[in-house]
């Protein structure tokens, strides 16, 4: 696979038409990338999910250089609600749309420049060598928009053993409000995704952001996102971790100023042998901010799931507020679930605590809902619906609250 | 309409039931009283189909083998047990469930089941019959409920399955005064020919509300005699332990 990477980035380099500069940040990642390979279990931040074994269990081979497809596909995915869009056909935009919005308050800029940067993280590395019309957003000061914005992954047919990189940064200004929605088409084919996102919320700006993986899809997917809060800032961020074959879902905040806050909540619903990890790391570095953390777990069949979550505090960051909770139902002899809470405390005047439990269905519920008439199946249905169900109660938006409980068929 | 006859019950390889025998028939209301760990629960459990039980002895009900149907179909047939101890649903919205549960019933049985508008219009009915407020209908089930709205939930739910056996396992339990007349009450309100009421208590209290038509009591898992409301108010003053 090494060598057929490398005749990719060849042909990657040679067909595109780089400025010396950014080819030499391409060529940096992408050495380091060679150098140390996809990540294996080794490595801590990738204990539970050994990239490495289940790429090369999964793909013979893994073709990097996906020529743009010029398509015109108009894919909303939904159409019940009113919302703007940027389209990826196969990782790369094809189609942005903010009708709903004053223009004029937001800037996209298209096929930017990357900056000198070689992360540690081989997966960063991978994405800065091959990503391809690199898109950035900002919106502008005091600027409160009218719908959701969705991001819509699509990917074609035809597209079939392909490894894509896209890179979307979104800037949000001060006084800024935004909804984001992420959502992806079914689609059968193995394909690899590497994509990468670094949010700014600026001061007293809040974003809502719905991660929304729930179409079946046999997709190897690994989603890195940072996250910048400034002064007085709020996310509120959500992931439903459901329709691909193996997702890692990787959140970095940063609360940088006062006042900040976070609540983080998110859902692994899985069956077969699907293999999904959470990995979140919340770094408080400046006095009382908050962070809340829910992930609920339900794993059916030989499924695996898990969950790392870390709270960083700074010695700077008193009155710091963090609570991290895991819990986890777990369906089947077969399935494997792991958690791996983390906090890491350098001041003195803090609140932290974390939890995680994980455990069978309880009987006696099971027994009290079918001597209420439903069977063994609707009551575990019922039930698992409900475990998860509280933190879908957690959506504030309650547009999009109900576009999640039709997707996932849980409704109230 | 029910019938039991010589059922034992172990569960763990502890004997629990040694021989029980029971007949129920329309519209009677017979109350089964007993000190801890005489086996009452265990009788509300075994027939309303909890697993876990070594059962032998038969129990049919209008002719047919309880002992052979799973819990949802005895449900299906007109069972119905109000739990001593409701379980907490979370997630679960109570209206939600109340709509699954009786269309999951009416679907065995044959009919029609309630679409939203139905199901609304029932509920405010019986609500109102019953006197409880609708309100902690929006709730999850059961969940920061206090023991009285958790009893009057379990009965609320019995009227709208429109059981033929309810079984009533220590209901009384936990109520204050007032919450005990208004379960007392319901229960009541839907006693008439056709319907029978099995209430398991520790205590006659409960009976003084719903005046029972045969008093059983039950020690050491068997029913050591048999009578009619006055036995309840002789138990009372003699206590379980002196009573044989």
């Amino acid at each position: 696979m090494e060598n057929n990477l490398k005749l990719n980035f060849e042909d990657y380099l040679n067909e595109k038409n780089l400025t010396n500069s950014q080819k030499e940040i391409k060529e940096s990642n992408f050495d380091n990338f060679i150098k140390n390979g996809f990540p294996n279990k080794r490595i801590e931040d990738w204990k539970f999910s050994d990239l490495k074994q289940i790429i090369s269990t999964n793909f013979d081979n893994i073709n990097f250089l996906n020529r743009e497809i010029a398509s015109s596909i108009d894919e909303s995915l939904i159409d019940d609600l009113e919302h703007n869009k940027i389209v990826f056909i196969n990782g790369v935009i094809s189609k942005i749309d903010f009708s709903y919005e004053s223009e004029d308050k937001i800037i996209v800029e298209q096929n930017s420049n990357l900056e000198k940067e070689l992360s540690d993280n081989v997966m960063l590395n991978l994405n800065t060598a091959f990503v391809s019309n690199y898109t950035k957003i900002l919106v502008k000061s005091g600027y409160q928009f009218q719908k959701p914005l969705f991001l819509f992954n699509y990917l074609t047919k035809d597209l079939n053993n392909a490894g894509l990189n896209s890179r979307l940064d979104i800037n949000l200004e001060d006084d800024v409000a935004l909804n984001v929605v992420n959502l992806s088409n079914e689609n059968l084919n193995n394909n690899f995704l590497n994509y990468r996102q670094k949010i700014n919320i600026g001061k007293n700006s809040i974003l809502k952001n719905y991660s929304l993986d729930t179409n079946e899809n046999s997709n190897f997917r690994y989603s890195y996102k940072d996250i910048y809060l400034e002064k007085n800032s709020h996310l509120e961020y959500f992931i439903l971790s459901k329709g691909s074959k193996f997702s890692k879902h990787d959140i970095n905040c940063f609360l940088n100023n006062e006042y900040g806050s976070i609540v983080l909540n998110g859902i692994i619903d899985l069956n077969n042998e699907k293999h999904h990890e959470i990995k979140t790391e919340i770094n408080h570095n400046e006095e009382n901010c908050k962070s809340y953390q829910l992930i609920k777990s339900v794993l059916n069949d030989s499924s695996k799931g898990i969950y790392q979550g870390k709270i960083y505090v700074n010695s700077k960051a008193q009155k710091t507020d963090g609570y991290q909770l895991s819990r986890a139902l777990l369906l089947s002899d077969e399935v494997e679930f792991n958690a791996k809470p983390e906090l890491e405390i350098y001041a003195d005047d803090v609140k932290c605590s974390h939890g995680s439990t994980s455990g069978n269905i309880d009987e006696n519920s099971i027994f009290y809902l079918m001597s209420r008439g439903l069977s063994y199946d609707q009551s575990k249905k019922l039930l698992t619906n409900g475990f998860l169900n509280e933190v879908i109660e957690k959506i504030t938006n309650e547009n999009i609250k109900s576009l999640v409980k039709k997707l996932t068929g849980i409704n109230e | 309409m029910l019938n039991i006859e010589n059922l034992k019950a172990k569960i763990d390889n502890k004997e629990i039931l040694k021989g029980l025998n029971l007949n129920i028939n329309s519209g009677e209301v017979h109350a089964i009283m007993g000190p801890n760990g005489s086996g009452k629960s265990t009788l509300s459990n075994i027939l309303s189909g909890k697993k876990g039980y070594e059962v032998e002895g038969t129990v049919s009900f209008e002719g047919e083998n309880l002992l052979e149907l799973e819990t949802e179909e005895r449900a299906h047939k007109g069972i119905f047990l109000a739990f001593q101890y409701p379980l907490e649903i979370p997630g679960v919205n109570t209206n939600t469930f109340l709509k699954t549960s009786i269309n999951a019933i009416k679907k065995a049985r044959g009919e029609k089941e309630l679409d939203a508008i139905e199901f609304l219009k029932l509920i405010k009915q019986k609500s109102l019959e019953l006197k409880f407020d609708e309100k902690i209908l929006s709730r999850q089930l059961n969940v920061g409920f206090s023991g009285g709205e958790k009893k009057k939930n379990e009965i609320l739910q019995m009227s709208i399955l429109d059981p033929k056996l309810s079984i009533l396992d220590e209901t009384d339990s936990g109520l204050d005064i007032d919450a005990l007349r208004i379960v007392s009450e319901g229960v009541n309100s839907l006693r008439n020919n056709k319907k029978s009421f099995l209430i398991i208590t520790h205590y006659q209290r409960l009976l003084d509300y719903i005046k029972p038509d045969f008093v059983h009591v039950l020690k050491n898992g068997q029913i050591i005699k048999s009578g009619d409301y006055e036995l309840a108010k002789e138990l009372e003053k003699v206590g379980y332990e002196d009573f044989n």
